[in-house]
């Protein structure tokens, strides 16, 4: 999994498009995580994130309808790649067995 | 009505954004602005924006590489363009590239010697704190600025003035022994001339911070009979080793010998002092009381000032404070002018602190130091100036000379549809590659031409390969030649009209040709004022070295350091006079030639001394011989005789002193100096014994003891074995000291070195602008004889001979540089005027130097130009007629 590094900001948006599985677009991932995280991002952020994933083939995106509320603009809606599960198992198991590896008794006292 | 996103944000967006980013990113901009509008309208605006803002990154710009490409390719377009017109006319191509590279270079030359004149004494440590002081008298509206103050002034500055940091003193004065020596080194027997010897304070080691090889700054010379010398002499005397300790006798003084206190490197040649053996003053008086005297002045000052002080505000206060504390008291008590008499002339005088930078190009202080000249560098800066005009107008000629052959290609160019910013580009970005080419050639003539040059000016200058500013000054040269001799061909050429040029109707080059004759008229014009300015200048050095001097400078050896004969100077006297070829010899330190003993005293007719204002005079010491030997003449009275004891209280007075003096019939009279009064026995017609840019002074001889020279006035031809003999009879009275000579006449024409100098690098000057100007002529006609090539055939066919094509063909060039001459008399003689106004003494400016001047110029010009009409004459009509 060398070449298929994550940034820590990328990790959370590729989660979040997992979890909003076909309703993943911009403005959605980008509330979503404000309310998670408890603080303000840029949507600009998001969509650095979300462009570089697509490079590296994590997601991929297409087109949906027009909605008025986007003055008549289509949304890109996102979805995980197979690779892009892979990448979120292998960094899940990596920090559970990191995490299991912690001695129980350094905070014991 | 919906809220609208800011207007030239999204403007800006669409700008910059990738296409296929763009209506997504857009969509949730939008979107998320909606959402903030209904909170807070305002902070949905500021956000939109800077979320626009962030996006440019790349990434998220959209490429504009297809725009570079085009403009890029055009570039390319130009240069190979360039490139091949460069080649195809080989001939004005290597005039147009060598008439700027010759340019160049002597402006690359000048530079270099404008640069180093200007960069003296910025290499101290503390430059910008360093000050000398200088005294300024106001005597009647004639200011003379010294620079030599009593003894105890130094410390006194020191001491009553806490911004003065260190103040320290240097005495350089024969008077006192300083300037040359015999130096050997302790244990030694053979002495060696030594020069640059110097009375130096410790404070003044310091005030300078002269980089020290051995021995401690701070303590050097502060011991009684310590001495510092250069790495140069330690390497001399002491090689390879540390000298700090070690004894050098100065002089054969075997009890007083000097202990090395340091070594201090060399003094760097752009440094405005220059000395090797600086001997402490801590502990020296040179007579009784010196060092505490108000009376003689005879050590120039130097200060360094604490950071922040007003130099002029300072200099005025010391002024207050010195005259009422130190001078005013020190005067009243000789008792010989009355308090406000003193005060009155010390209204008349002023310090002033001169920043140290400032001391070698200000030629105006009596200092007795070299100078440069700041006139000279502004006549050089102007010079450089012209002959880089002269070689752009060489381009600027050629350009629109040759710009028939262009015009088809403007033309057509135009027709498929460049604008004339297009082909004004591709003409300067032409003009470019040439000035490049000619800096490039430029760079390596002056690297060729530097000795030479150095030569020329007595300067020491390499190439600043290290510093930082070359290249970037040297692009910035490169770029203003582009454009200045680029700008008005660009223009011109890209003016054509594409109907006309092709269709064959463009009036060939003809229309600017009134513009280059101006241009030609101009280039003549500097040539020529060259050229006479360097046959004045020649005329002016002649003068001086053939003038009627009063006395005889030729044949007369001088041998120097004959102090060490003691009392045996009688004797080599004598012995001198045994041989075939010595006439006549004398001794005496007071020579009719700079650097010589000199002295100032004021003159009175006796029982006058109240009365009268001094007249300021010199009394030179010499013997018996003095007159005969130099070649002098008596013109009333008689000269000194051996026979009568009296002779040692009189005195021979020059025309000068008499004439001031008001004598009518002066043997007879007797003059005074205050202490002495003496009896007149003879006048001697006035002599040159200063330059010849000051007007004779008073000066009288009389009888005394300066033993240092012995003149020698030889009979023979035979220089060298007049020498040899000489130095034989010198060896056998004092066979451990060196025996050293030089001639009264080298030693006369070193005086002038400045002026032959100036007349060396006028001639160079003044041959590179007749050069280039040359090569921009033959170019001209070379391409005026291609344009008539067909016209002088079909003349020729019918009948023409050769001499009246020739005189065609040339008339108009040697009507251009009559043309020149004209305008270039009145100004070589107004700028040669002004320079021999600089010389008392000066050489006529004859008709013929104008005569001689501009018949050179236009022979040169019609050698030129001939070559081309010749070979347009000589040409078969036939060859350039078959072919229509």
């Amino acid at each position: 999994m060398k070449d298929h590094s994550l940034g820590e900001f990328e990790e959370l948006v590729l989660l979040m498009v997992a979890a909003l599985h076909h309703d993943a677009y911009g403005v959605s991932i980008l509330e979503n995580l404000e309310q998670h995280l408890r603080k303000k991002l840029n949507i600009s952020a998001v969509h650095v994130a979300l462009k570089r994933m697509e490079d590296k083939g994590f997601v991929k995106s297409k087109f949906g309808g027009i909605t008025e509320e986007r003055g008549g603009r289509r949304k890109k809606f996102y979805v995980l790649t197979a690779l892009g599960k892979r990448v979120l198992d292998y960094q899940y198991s990596l920090r559970t067995s990191l995490y299991n590896q912690i001695p129980k008794i350094a905070f014991h006292s | 009505m919906k809220p609208q996103p800011p207007k030239h944000a999204l403007k800006f967006f669409r700008w910059f954004c990738r296409e296929d980013y763009l209506e997504e990113l857009e969509g949730d901009l939008t979107e998320v602005f909606y959402k903030k509008y209904a909170a807070s309208p305002g902070k949905a605006r500021r956000e939109f924006t800077w979320s626009i803002i962030k996006y440019f990154r790349p990434g998220f710009i959209k490429s504009f590489k297809s725009t570079h490409n085009n403009s890029f390719a055009m570039y390319k377009n130009h240069l190979k363009i360039s490139w091949r017109s460069l080649l195809r006319q080989k001939m004005y191509s290597v005039i147009k590239v060598g008439g700027l590279a010759l340019g160049l270079a002597a402006c690359f030359l000048i530079s270099l010697f404008i640069l180093d004149e200007l960069r003296y004494d910025s290499h101290y440590a503390n430059y910008e704190r360093i000050y000398r002081v200088v005294g300024v008298f106001n005597d009647n509206g004639n200011m003379s600025r010294e620079v030599w103050f009593p003894a105890p002034f130094a410390p006194a500055l020191k001491q009553d003035y806490p911004e003065v940091e260190l103040s320290g003193r240097y005495n350089a004065s024969a008077l006192f022994g300083a300037g040359t020596a015999q130096v050997r080194k302790d244990g030694d027997i053979e002495n060696s001339f030594e020069e640059g010897i110097v009375y130096f304070d410790q404070s003044l080691l310091e005030i300078f911070s002269l980089p020290m090889v051995y021995g401690d700054l701070t303590t050097a010379l502060k011991e009684p009979g310590t001495i510092v010398i250069t790495q140069q002499i330690a390497e001399k005397y002491f090689p390879g080793e540390d000298p700090t300790g070690k004894l050098l006798i100065v002089n054969d003084k075997d009890t007083e010998p000097y202990k090395i206190g340091g070594v201090v490197s060399d003094f760097l040649p752009t440094s405005h002092i220059q000395f090797d053996f600086l001997i402490t003053m801590t502990g020296r008086e040179f007579f009784e009381g010196e060092q505490s005297t108000w009376d003689a002045s005879n050590y120039p000052t130097y200060v360094l000032l604490r950071p922040g002080t007003d130099a002029k505000a300072l200099a005025e206060k010391m002024m207050k404070g010195i005259v009422e504390k130190y001078y005013l008291p020190a005067m009243l008590a000789t008792g010989q002018m009355s308090e406000k008499d003193i005060r009155e002339m010390m209204g008349h005088a002023h310090l002033e602190l001169q920043p140290v930078t400032d001391i070698y190009l200000d030629s105006d202080v009596g200092d007795s130091l070299q100078h440069g000249d700041m006139r000279f560098i502004w006549l050089f800066g102007t010079i450089a100036i012209f002959i880089l005009i002269i070689a752009c107008i060489n381009f600027i000629n050629l350009s629109t000379a040759k710009s028939a052959n262009r015009a088809k290609e403007v033309g057509l160019r135009k027709v498929v549809g460049s604008f004339r910013g297009n082909i004004i580009t591709q003409f300067l970005t032409e003009s470019f590659l040439f000035s490049f080419l000619s800096c490039v050639i430029a760079v390596a003539v002056a690297v060729l031409l530097l000795p030479y040059f150095n030569m020329l000016s007595g300067k020491s200058i390499v190439l600043p390969w290290t510093e930082w500013q070359l290249m970037p000054i040297l692009f910035i040269v490169v770029l203003t030649v582009g454009i200045l001799a680029g700008l008005y061909p660009a223009f011109y050429l890209s003016s054509f009209k594409p109907i006309q040029v092709l269709k064959g109707d463009l009036s060939r080059g003809s229309k600017s040709s009134s513009m280059r004759s101006t241009l030609v008229v101009f280039q003549f014009t500097t040539s020529i004022v060259l050229i006479v300015s360097t046959f004045i200048i020649h005329r002016q050095m002649d003068y001086i070295l053939n003038k009627e001097l009063g006395f005889e400078k030729d044949q007369v050896l001088l041998v120097q350091g004959a102090g060490t004969l003691g009392g045996q100077i009688n004797t080599f006297k004598k012995e001198l006079l045994q041989l075939p070829q010595v006439k006549y010899t004398s001794v005496s330190d007071y020579l009719p030639i700079r650097n010589t003993k000199r002295n100032g005293n004021s003159f009175w007719k006796e029982g006058r001394t109240k009365e009268d204002k001094g007249i300021g005079g010199q009394i030179w010491r010499v013997d018996h011989d003095y007159i005969q030997t130099m070649g002098m003449e008596i013109v009333e009275g008689r000269n000194f005789n051996v026979q009568m004891a009296t002779d040692s209280q009189a005195v021979i007075v020059n025309q000068t002193m008499a004439k001031k003096l008001g004598l009518q019939v002066p043997v007879g009279q007797r003059i005074t100096n205050g202490w002495e009064i003496r009896n007149i026995i003879g006048v001697v017609k006035d002599f040159h014994f200063e330059s010849l840019k000051e007007n004779i002074q008073p000066l009288c001889l009389a009888i005394g003891n300066s033993p240092e020279i012995v003149s020698v006035k030889t009979s023979s031809t035979d220089m060298h074995g007049t020498l040899e003999a000489v130095a034989k009879v010198w060896k056998k009275l004092v066979p451990h000291q060196p025996f050293r000579y030089t001639f009264l006449d080298q030693r006369y024409a070193a005086m002038y070195d400045d002026v032959r100098r100036m007349e060396r690098i006028f001639t160079s000057f003044a041959v590179f602008a007749i050069l280039v100007a040359c090569l921009g002529l033959f170019a001209l006609s070379a391409y005026m004889v291609e344009q008539r090539g067909k016209e002088i055939s079909i003349r020729l066919v019918l009948g023409a001979s050769m001499n009246s094509i020739f005189h065609l063909l040339t008339g108009n060039f040697i009507k251009l540089v009559v043309v020149s001459f004209i305008i270039a008399t009145p100004l070589a003689w107004y700028i040669m005027q002004k320079w021999l106004e600089g010389y008392v003494y000066r050489t006529a400016i004859g008709l013929d130097v104008f005569i001689l001047s501009g018949a050179i110029a236009i022979l040169i010009a019609l050698l030129t130009v001939s070559y081309q009409s010749v070979r347009a004459a000589l040409v078969k009509p036939v060859e350039k007629l078959r072919s229509e």
